[in-house]
């Protein structure tokens, strides 16, 4: 085999078989710490910091959205689930004080 | 939070994983693709079609995954829930139809596949003197055999479904693809170690770089990423209605996925090419690659028994859990509109695809009209209904911030609001623009007539869902945001 298709079929195994494997591992253990969570306080937070901060600006941009009550209803359960729970899914160490803290 | 449902769910996410990956591994992975990339420049091909796969097929499985959990409805349920009580629900009609149509003459090939994997467990390719060619024209001739394999892969569809989700379909993917993935790593690395094998990895992987400059290996690269991964089918809406609400989308639902799917192709290339060319057999794809030329060259090699029957086995397993898949959309939705038990749907749904399925089983030329009308336009025209329906009717953003990031194990940025919207509709327009362009010329007759059905279908299913509007509605007790 020549060099060129080597390396190529290296890469093709790296770019899908390494990425697969690795997806479906990270993706497992993820599942195994949500289901610890739930077992132990019985839920945890839906949102990551980044994504909680879209959900906070899609409503300062549409507060009157006939969408926003389901989405203000998400929000106050992420506040709820910040405020009941010791335990964290996502990691907030990086979080802005204003998110991580809920009112 | 609107209502609070009941709806069966996985059982576990790696049944989920299973069940996904295996609904979009079919034929196509191991009989296709391997010839296609090495058509097709090789690894220059496979360039392409990392980055189609990447910038296409994982944002559009991550859109359809999600709109699927955030309705918990079927096809038509979904499109109810994003365009309300109109006509425009016929759209979700139209995707239904092509399922059915698709699956009824995908059950053939399911149907091949036992027949030939039948043959491996009697040991039919080793016996001496043996003539694969004969085999498979003296099968592909008899009406009668054709149909009944077709009524045994539809029985053994709705076997699985009538156990459910969980009980059914996740139970089969969960044994069925790690076999198919132990299988095909087997049968490479028997193929590998043949004398000659490594011309045909060379065959697959060596770059020709000019071919990346060609616009005909984008768009096999685009086909393959597309048609593999049945995006937009319905498919992954489904499979995503029975996810919980907090369990990841981008990473399990669009990446591994997508990603993974292509990675079974890839292996098909270990596990064919090198046994097609350490017997010197002309590379092809197809019907005749698997069941003429490799059957040929198990019967040929040493333990030809085992190797033939991993494979035909592993082929099977492959088509049946996509079959399960396409079926399991219409089942869901019917379920869903006529208020019915699942056994009720199955029963229903399968038998309407048994007997759409007959005439492709008795002639070849009628699977063929049918393919070419689905492939051609009725899959495109499906993707290009569900982006529009996610990216524009739904709105992009609302389903990322509402749905995709919730629960995910990987933050979706906001570019992919633009690939939704824009790219992908965009690239199927394209796509059947240039199947008109390029099949006008050469199959006018069928080009017309299937431009024709579809051009009728899509006001005649609107107009369906709009008469079934006027008269009351029961709403069906699986709708519901949460649970």
């Amino acid at each position: 085999m020549s060099l060129s298709a080597i390396i190529v079929m290296i890469a093709s195994i790296i770019a899908l078989w390494g990425v697969a494997s690795c997806a479906l591992i990270v993706s497992i253990r993820h599942e195994e710490r949500k289901l610890a969570l739930l077992r132990s306080q019985g839920d945890f937070e839906p949102f990551s910091p980044r994504a909680f901060r879209d959900l906070e600006r899609w409503l300062t941009q549409h507060p009157e959205s006939e969408h926003a009550p389901e989405i203000r209803e998400w929000r106050q359960a992420q506040r709820d689930s910040l405020q009941r729970n010791p335990q964290r899914f996502y990691d907030w160490s990086h979080a802005d004080d204003d998110v991580r803290e809920a009112p | 939070m609107t209502t609070t449902i009941s709806r069966e769910q996985w059982g576990s996410r790696f049944g989920y994983l299973m069940a996904v990956v295996g609904a979009m591994v079919g034929a196509g992975n191991i009989w296709r693709m391997p010839y296609v990339t090495g058509e097709n420049g090789g690894g220059a091909f496979l360039i392409a079609y990392f980055l189609l796969l990447y910038l296409i097929a994982v944002p559009g499985l991550m859109g359809e995954t999600s709109l699927g959990r955030y309705t918990r409805q079927g096809l038509i349920g979904t499109f109810r829930k994003v365009y309300g009580n109109n006509r425009l629900v016929g759209l979700g009609l139209v995707i239904l139809i092509f399922n059915i149509v698709l699956m009824s003459y995908y059950s053939s090939i399911v149907g091949w596949s036992i027949y030939y994997a039948f043959h491996a467990v009697l040991g039919t390719f080793t016996q001496t003197d043996f003539d694969t060619a004969a085999l498979w024209q003296d099968f592909s001739g008899n009406t009668a055999l054709n149909v009944g394999m077709h009524t045994i892969a539809m029985l053994m569809v709705t076997g699985i479904l009538l156990f459910g989700i969980k009980g059914g379909i996740e139970r089969m993917a969960k044994w069925m693809m790690p076999i198919l993935t132990i299988a095909l790593i087997a049968i490479a690395i028997r193929g590998v170690t043949l004398p000659g094998a490594m011309a045909g990895l060379e065959f697959a992987f060596s770059p020709n770089w000019e071919y990346l400059a060609r616009g005909e290996t984008w768009l096999a690269a685009l086909g393959q990423a597309l048609f593999s991964t049945g995006l937009g089918w319905g498919i992954a809406l489904t499979y995503g209605s029975y996810l919980g609400r907090n369990d990841d989308i981008p990473l399990g639902g669009g990446i591994f996925t997508a990603v993974g799917n292509t990675s079974f192709g890839l292996l098909a290339i270990f596990a064919v090419f090198p046994i097609v060319f350490a017997f010197g057999i002309s590379p092809s794809s197809g019907a005749e690659l698997a069941f003429v030329a490799l059957a040929n060259a198990f019967g040929s090699m040493t333990g030809g028994y085992f190797w033939a029957l991993l494979f035909f086995m592993g082929f099977f397993f492959a088509n049946l859990t996509t079959a399960i898949a396409i079926t399991e959309v219409g089942v869901t939705t019917y379920r869903e509109e006529r208020n019915t038990s699942r056994t009720k749907a199955v029963l229903t749904i399968c038998g309407i695809i048994w007997l759409l399925g007959i005439p492709s089983a008795m002639n070849a030329n009628i699977l063929g009209y049918l393919d070419f009308v689905v492939g051609n336009w009725g899959l495109p025209l499906s993707t290009f209904i569900t982006m529009l329906a996610i990216g524009w009717k739904f709105d992009a953003h609302r389903l990322r911030v509402l749905s995709l990031n919730r629960g995910a194990d990987l933050y979706v940025p906001r570019v992919w609001e633009l690939v939704i919207r824009y790219q992908i509709p965009a690239i199927m327009l394209g796509i059947m623009a240039y199947f008109l362009y390029s099949n006008l010329g050469q199959t006018p007759w069928k080009t017309i007539s299937g431009l024709v059905i579809l051009t009728l279908m899509i006001p005649l299913c609107m107009w369906i869902m709009n008469r079934r509007h006027d008269t009351p509605h029961v709403a069906n007790s699986t709708g519901g945001q949460s649970s």
